[in-house]
Formats: structure tokens, sequence, C-alpha cells
């Protein structure tokens, strides 16, 4: 930690980067490998110490920053079996898929940034922890650096990469404060248990993972869903549900319980207990993530001097039945780097070249899939598909597999449940046709 | 029915709050500033860490068990919570999240 004067006043970074999470490491590491003398502030006592996750991370796009990645990273388990689960009640409905390669891998995410920022530091980043940037310091409508307290440290770039709450970027008036309902909170539970016993539960190899999606009345009718993710000896479990639609069901009195005891309620589920019934809760946490899609990328990822990658620049495609933010992150990073590098190799950060950023951003599988996926938010926004959808699911199911006499052929169920529920099924066939056309 | 292992039990957040680890900046970074027209249920229930709660009909803010989520700050106006990060390292040491 460098404090009060001194080197750190004296010193002028080629760039400097706020943040030492997936972003701001990924474009710390491949700018110091190219060459540039870089600084790396993170406001946590080491990098990672402030993240929480679900637990999955795509592989292939880590792999064109860091080849060795399958080799050195933290990698716990290769996902081999995704499996999505309707809860209602004690009945639960379970789809299962055995991936036929490796694509995605878990990893506790502490683990996984301190990873990243090791590399970045080995490729010659200053890396200093311990440092929360209080603003990006702009002068004649250009960043100049960053101010930590009473010290200041100049840079030709400042990249920030300071995750979803965009304390900068709002004081610098290039963001808003987001609303609620682009918002979703995660809280987890992390969960040990023998190695050995989770292979065994959930029928899997020794380097081999489990990802599980869950929706139904676990999350209590607020529209969200709850995962499960197999680590190495540890097993994370939570929720995410979405802010501005937790808080109405709260206030109106919908929601009578704190959120701790919904997680609670997955961990004790009797759908779900028994693969983790020795295992004892290690530890309990929260964090933010990001719903709004497209609503929460701010107009401009770049400005004279500046580029924001990451969270910060909702980098983060939330797909419904999967969040994918931390490979997104790394490779926005990645394109910020090479934009910068580009734009030295070209005779200056202005804000022409650093323009380039944002093209390569909208050139990538980010954007697309931002776009390809911001219908969402209309299913986010209708409880409908988190308290009728599961109820029906779980009814139709009850109707095929609880027969005492004869069973109703599938579409009796369906029909049977519908009535019983009050769901005209053209209403229901119109949502389904949307939900399908949206995820 | 048998009965479910003792571990199968609901815990109470405070049960829950023991697992982590905290480093309590001495300085308060999160402070309700005017309480008119702030969600109070919704923060009572959603703050995952259960920072706040009701002292009668005033709401009070415990920012020690603080993760730093920003929910409170999303569910807020600047005028109704001040809402930084701790100070120098200071906080919610996550290690196997």
């Amino acid at each position: 930690m460098a404090k009060g004067g001194g080197l750190f006043n004296l010193s002028k970074f080629d760039v400097v980067v706020v943040g030492a999470g997936p972003s701001g490491s990924t474009a710390a590491y491949l700018l110091a490998k190219a060459g540039f003398k870089v600084l790396l502030l993170e406001r946590g006592r080491g990098a990672g110490s402030k993240l929480l996750w679900g637990g999955k991370a795509y592989a292939e796009p880590l792999r064109k920053v860091w080849p060795e990645l399958d080799k050195e990273a933290p990698i716990h388990r290769w996902v081999t079996k995704e499996r999505i689960s309707i809860v209602w009640g004690e009945r639960a409905l379970t789809l299962e898929y055995k991936l036929g390669r490796k694509v995605a891998f878990t990893s506790p995410l502490p683990e996984l940034a301190g990873w990243m920022a090791k590399k970045a530091e080995s490729a010659g980043a200053l890396l200093l922890d311990e440092v929360p940037v209080d603003e990006i310091v702009v002068k004649e409508g250009r960043a100049v650096g960053v101010r930590s307290g009473n010290d200041f440290v100049s840079a030709d770039v400042v990249i920030d990469a300071e995750g979803a709450n965009r304390i900068l970027l709002e004081k610098l008036g290039l963001a808003d404060r987001p609303s609620p309902y682009d918002m979703a909170l995660g809280v987890k539970e992390v969960l040990s248990l023998d190695p050995r016993l989770i292979e065994e539960r959930f029928g899997l190899e020794r380097d081999e993972g489990l990802s599980w999606l869950i929706l139904g009345d676990i999350t209590a009718g607020i529209p969200g869903g709850g995962f499960v993710y197999t680590m190495r000896e540890t097993i994370g479990i939570g929720l995410v549900l979405n802010i501005g639609h937790a808080a109405v069901a709260a206030e109106k009195g919908i929601l009578r319980d704190h959120v701790s005891r919904l997680v609670e309620g997955l961990r004790t589920h009797p759908y779900f207990r028994n693969y983790w019934r020795e295992a004892d809760v290690i530890e309990y946490g929260g964090r933010m993530t990001i719903e709004g899609g497209l609503r929460f990328v701010p107009k401009r990822l770049y400005s004279n001097g500046l580029l924001v990658v990451g969270d910060a620049a909702g980098m983060l495609v939330n797909t419904g039945y999967t969040i994918r933010g931390v490979d997104t992150a790394v490779t926005s990073a990645r394109l910020a780097a090479e934009a910068i590098i580009e734009a030295r190799d070209r005779g200056g950060f202005t804000e022409e070249n650093l323009r380039a950023y944002e093209e390569k951003v909208r050139e990538s599988y980010i954007y697309r899939d931002l776009v390809e996926h911001s219908g969402i938010a209309e299913i986010f926004d209708d409880p409908f598909f988190f308290s009728k959808v599961p109820s029906l699911a779980t009814r139709a199911a009850s109707k095929l597999f609880e027969a005492d006499y004869g069973e109703p052929s599938l579409l009796e169920a369906i029909k049977r449940s519908a009535e019983e529920e009050e769901i005209s099924l053209l209403r229901l066939m119109l949502k389904v046709g949307r939900v399908v056309r949206r995820i | 029915m048998s009965q479910a292992p003792s571990r199968l039990k609901v815990m109470k957040l405070e049960e829950l709050l023991r697992r982590d680890v905290w480093d309590v900046d001495e300085e308060r970074h999160i402070e309700v500033l005017k309480q008119e027209g702030l969600p109070l249920k919704a923060l009572q229930l959603l703050c995952p860490m259960g920072c706040y709660s009701m002292a009668g009909e005033r709401l009070l803010m415990s920012y020690e068990g603080c993760v730093e989520c920003g929910t409170c700050r999303v569910l807020s106006k600047p005028e109704q919570i001040r809402w930084e990060f701790p100070r120098s390292g200071r906080g919610i040491q996550y290690r196997y999240t």
C-alpha cells in the first residue's frame, strides 16, 4: 500500500486501471505485456476479496488472453452436466444435459480473480491493493489520472473497471444511478463437502462439475432463480432476485422473510438437501449483478483518455438461463487493451483513437448477445413466469406421474392443470412462445 | 418421517454471519441521511446482511456487517443514503465465494 505522497505521487504511469477484478486485471496484463507502464489499483485487501458470483466461467474467451489457462488457472471442475429444475412446494421437474466437451469451468471468484491479478503482476503491472479510488480526475475535457484521498496519480489513459457500483462514472456524469429493476441481488452460501461425496452424489468424475439452475417458488414469486455450482470441495448455492420486484414484494407484504431465509429454504429443501446433508456452511454473502442488459450500458464506453470495461460498462449478458459476466468482462478488457495499443501506434489516446474500442465491442459477441437477449427484461418484468408457469408445470407433471388409476395424455394433463390454475391455454401458449423467442 | 440432521435445520441470519470475515472500518461508510421516502421493509428484508433494522419508528443502519453489494444504494437516492466504500481494504473479506 502506498500512502501519503512519496512514490505514489511522483510516478506517472502510461495506464492506470481502477479495480483488480477480471476486467481490470485482464487490461493490466495485456497492456503491461505490450510494454506499457501500468498501475492496477484495488480497493480490497488483495484482488478478489470483494467478489462473489454463482460459479461458472466460459473458458474459450479467457484462453484468448491466457492460452495457458487450462494448465495454470484455478479451475475447480469442468462443467459436464447442466441441470434445470422447476420447483413448486415439494414437487420438482428436472431436465439434465450432459455436455460433449469442456466449455465452462467452476472456480471461486476470489481465487480466479486472484490468479488473473497475479498474471498482470508477472507481466510487469504494479498492483496496489487497499487503495480505493475516489475520483477519476478530468482536466480540460481529458482524464488525466485518479485521486485516492490526498494522493494523485497521473496517467495517459485511465481504465474504469470499478464494477457494477459505478461510483466514479456517476460522479463524472457518464452514468446514472441504475433503476432497481435493472439490477439483481445475488445471495449465496458456500457449503463445504468432501470431494468424493460431491462426485458420488452428482454422478461426476474427479474433475467434473455440475451447474444447476432452479426456477420456482424458492424465490417466493420474485422474478429470479436459484443456482447450484459444484467446486472442488465446496458447493455454491444461492438465489438471484430482481431488486425492483423484490422491493415491491417486500413493501406489499408478499415477501415477509429476510432473503437469507430464502437461501436457507433452498439449502434445506427436501428435493435438494440430501446432496449436501453433511455439509457445513463456511461462508455467506451477497453481491449485486446487472439485469438491465443494454439499458445498463453507458452511452459511451470511451472519452478522452478514458475507457470503461467489465461490469461498469454493462458487459454482462443475462440470457435468463445463464449469466455470463466474467468471460464478457475479460473480452471487453481485451478489446480495450487492443484499442489502446493501436492508439499508441497512431500517436495518442485521443477520443478519436480510443473510439476503436467501442467499435470493437459492437462487433463482438458481447454486443450481439446483449441485443439478442434484450427481450429478457420483458420476461423478468412479468411475474407470470415466476409463479404461474412453475406451478402449472409441476401440476401437469403430478397428473402424469401421480395418477393412481390411468394416466392422462400430456396435452390433457396440461389442459386440466391450466383449468385448475385458471390460465387460458391461448394466453399460456402466447407467453411461452414469447419466452422461446426472447431467451 | 425421519428427523432431518441438525445441519439441515434452517439457520438464522446471525448464525450465517458468523461464517464470514470482516475487517471493520472504524469509520461509518454508509449512513441514512433522510428516512422519508425510503422503502423501509425492502431495506430490512433485502439487505443480505441484515444491516437495516427499525428502532421504533427510526431506521437504523449498522454498517459493520455490510458486504458493499449496493442493494440499498439502488433502492435510495443520494440525499437519502450516503453510500461509500470502506476505506483502504476494510470491510468484507470474501474467501470462497
